[in-house]
């Protein structure tokens, strides 16, 4: 028995332009993901609410828990990471008041690289630096 | 000239399956959304840098400013304030906001051996308690 017809014409969406924004929101996510993570180890850091929001630094200092320094992924030693910091001071005419620091370090590690680098970056008249903690609050 | 008639062309279009493909992408989009909203967010602490000589700053208590020291040995450190010691951030906070000399500034002195946790934990504690400069003062050996 045959009921009813079924509509031959169905009412069609132009998905093409959603299809555009959506993949422009899947690479914007992938791309931002990856950028975000060049300078920065993955570190468990002091779970402590901060005093500002983090902002953009030329150099990211990773301490990891046997108190190794890795900058953009390369170990470094205390005199190389010297080095590219004087690098980074000559860029700002060596003006040592715009050239933001941030350290990130172990929670679990001792303080001792922490204070060879605080110690050293004093040397170089640089008084202040941006340590990284770890905000679990939303 | 005509070339091909109306009638050689073809009447019914050539459609693309649609929707499995965007079933991927969404699938996709809401991945990376809800990783990203789960990332512990980052926050800075922003402390001055003070390199004293162990003993130039032991000197300067008679000022009485805000001085916070790591003090212990392995697995048992706690903060020192003044005469005192206290093992949670929290008592440490409660005792530094009772200080008048907030202009004054805090320091916080950190040994070597020290777990750097807790140095995180003072300088949040000098922070909260609404100094206006808040000073790491590494302890090395060396110094």
């Amino acid at each position: 028995m045959r009921l009813s017809k079924r509509p031959s014409s169905g009412l069609q969406m132009n998905m093409t332009p959603m299809i555009d924004v959506t993949f422009l929101l899947l690479i914007f996510f992938m791309t931002v993901s990856q950028v975000s993570a060049v300078n920065k180890e993955k570190l468990p850091l002091p779970q402590q609410q901060g005093s500002q929001d983090q902002s953009e630094a030329p150099i990211t200092i990773n301490i990891n828990e046997q108190g190794d320094i890795i900058v953009s992924g390369n170990r470094l030693t205390l005199p190389q990471l010297l080095a590219e910091v004087a690098s980074e001071l000559g860029k700002v005419n060596d003006d040592a008041s715009r050239l933001t620091i941030a350290l990130r370090a172990h929670r679990e590690g001792n303080s001792r690289t922490v204070n060879q680098v605080v110690s050293a970056l004093e040397k170089l008249e640089i008084h202040r630096v941006r340590i990284a903690v770890e905000n679990s609050a939303p | 000239m005509k070339l091909t008639s109306r009638s050689g062309r073809h009447s019914s279009r050539i459609e693309l399956q649609m929707t499995s493909m965007i079933d991927v992408v969404f699938l996709l989009l809401i991945f990376f959304m809800v990783t990203a909203s789960f990332a512990k967010t980052e926050r800075e602490l922003d402390p001055a840098i003070r390199v004293e000589k162990a003993a130039a700053t032991k000197s300067r208590t008679q000022l009485e400013p805000a001085i916070v020291e790591i003090v212990g040995g392995p697995g048992r450190f706690a903060y020192k304030l003044g005469g005192r010691e206290f093992n949670s951030p929290a008592e440490l906070t409660a005792v530094l906001r009772q200080f008048e000399n907030k202009s004054d500034g805090a320091f916080v002195r950190v040994p070597d051996d020290a777990p750097f946790d807790m140095a995180a934990a003072a300088l949040q504690a000098c922070m909260d308690a609404k100094f206006l400069a808040v000073s790491y003062v590494p302890l090395s050996e060396e110094n």
